[in-house]
């Protein structure tokens, strides 16, 4: 085979050493990129969800006709949604993942460092989408609420089925945004001893002391899968947007 | 006349200092066309907007049916199911078709079947005209056909009451007409309507009772042949003859 008598035992420059790295530790880097993958896509959905239910309180509006308890209720989960999108949009991934996974140790609970990772992403991804959320929200004209409202349609219904679908489509190029964003910051979980991309390189690379060439290989498998996201959200997007045309519904139209 | 729907007793608004409306008192009969004329910023659409609890009322009190619609969340929405409204800017869902604008409502607040909820949606889009058009979305309509495809949506809930804020404002010269003509149709099918609007024909042609408003007061509220022919206050004498002269 052609691509064997590249992959000498002495490799002599560094796109050998870095054909040579992958061959011998490929196990490595796929169980890298699978962890990467997983902790990116959960922590993201998980993380939208978070962002779309804190975007929506952080919404709610409160009039002078409703009763004390309702309201009181309702300030203290938009205080509290506050706060947190407030202290994990300033302060760095890298640093909430050291303070999660430790913090959660010195309670004496035994947290996985995957499980940390996975959460420190849904906590950060949250943050920032539910700013994302309550912009798609702003977006859509208060006309559209008025005609659902004009109607009987209750503020969360009308949330739902009339507001919430419009602002998703409006924000899906940030989603996607996000998402890549999380791909590549899975790296910094290295610090909590997460098995993802970036400790394979880091491991391999310490094995030979060819640190170089172990993170191109890994920068080549981030660019293939941004790249390769990116195609997809792109097809996704193209077909959301739906036809530009409709057919006429023939059976409905008189001999005039 | 028919028997009293809603009350309206000494409504009044205000945003910040600025008084819109003052101590306003109307009664709304089954059958009864208002119309209610006047110039911009005379607050005749926060008063609409008012009936509708779109705008809550700094005083006073709506009644409907002499019970008081109070301000919780769901004595309003029962309310406005049976209190509908036509905008100036349509408002039509813009991530649905026709079709779906028209059933969303039926659907997911009276609960009706899908069955059911097709029936009214294509009976009243009949009505305006717009059945052919139930795939289409609203931004691939003509203002017109937006503002018919809107009665037909608030028809659908079977309103007792049907509001329009200046239906016909937002739209090209040459489609008033086509608006104009379906709210004639309405008329004579006997619902109760109350109208915004700046088109005098047909604030005289149609109404039961026009009501000329100014600075936030009911100045005039009278039957269209008083009111056009012989309107009693200094004001809408004014305002009438600079209407009637163009």
């Amino acid at each position: 085979m052609g691509i064997n008598i590249l992959l000498t035992a002495d490799p002599q420059n560094s796109f050998e050493w870095m054909l040579f790295l992958t061959k011998k530790y490929y196990k490595m880097f796929l169980e890298g990129t699978w962890l990467t993958l997983y902790i990116a896509v959960l922590g993201t959905l998980l993380g939208f969800l978070l962002g779309y239910i804190i975007g929506i309180i952080q919404d709610i509006k409160t009039g002078q006709g409703d009763n004390p308890v309702r309201k009181f209720f309702v300030n203290l989960m938009k205080s509290v949604a506050g706060i947190y999108v407030e202290i994990f949009r300033d302060t760095p991934m890298i640093v909430q993942a050291m303070i999660i996974y430790y913090g959660i140790r010195q309670l004496g609970i035994d947290l996985q460092p995957v499980f940390a990772g996975i959460l420190v992403t849904v906590l950060n991804t949250g943050a920032y989408m539910a700013e994302t959320v309550r912009a798609g929200i702003g977006s859509i004209d208060i006309g559209q609420r008025e005609g659902a409202w004009a109607m009987g349609m209750s503020p969360m219904k009308t949330m739902i089925y009339i507001v919430l679908p419009q602002a998703f489509k409006n924000i899906i190029p940030e989603m996607a945004n996000t998402f890549l964003t999380n791909l590549k910051m899975t790296s910094v979980l290295n610090v909590i001893a997460v098995q993802e991309l970036f400790m394979a390189a880091k491991t391999v690379g310490g094995n030979y002391y060819k640190y170089f060439e172990s993170y191109l290989v890994i920068a080549v498998i981030y660019f293939a899968l941004c790249f390769l996201f990116n195609k997809i959200f792109n097809l996704l997007e193209k077909k959301l947007k739906g036809k530009s045309d409709y057919a006429l519904a023939v059976e409905y139209m008189d001999n005039q | 006349m028919g028997e009293k729907i809603i009350s309206i007793r000494g409504l009044g608004k205000s945003f910040g200092d600025h008084e819109v409306l003052r101590k306003i008192d109307m009664e709304v009969s089954a059958g009864e066309i208002i119309c209610i004329v006047g110039s911009s910023g005379s607050g005749k659409s926060t008063f609409l907007r008012c009936i509708n609890k779109l705008e809550r009322q700094s005083t006073g009190k709506i009644l409907y049916h002499g019970k008081e619609v109070r301000d919780v969340q769901r004595d309003v929405n029962e309310y406005r199911a049976k209190v509908g409204m036509v905008f100036q800017s349509f408002n039509l869902f813009n991530n649905m078709t026709v079709l779906q604008n028209c059933m969303v409502c039926t659907r997911k607040v009276l609960h009706l079947s899908k069955e059911e909820a097709f029936d009214r949606a294509i009976t009243h889009l009949k009505e305006v005209g717009m059945a052919p058009y139930i795939h289409a979305k609203p931004a691939q309509l003509s203002g017109g056909q937006k503002q018919r495809v809107a009665i037909a949506r608030s028809l659908c809930m079977n309103p007792e009451v049907l509001l329009f804020d200046e239906p016909t404002s937002a739209l090209d010269p040459e489609m008033v007409g086509e608006v104009l003509n379906v709210m004639k149709e309405l008329a004579t099918t006997g619902l109760t309507m109350i109208i915004v609007t700046h088109e005098m024909a047909f604030a005289r042609d149609v109404s039961t009772r026009t009501v000329f408003m100014d600075s936030g007061y009911v100045v005039e509220d009278a039957p269209p042949s008083e009111l056009f022919t012989n309107p009693k206050n200094q004001r809408t004498r004014e305002f009438l003859s600079r209407y009637l002269a163009g």
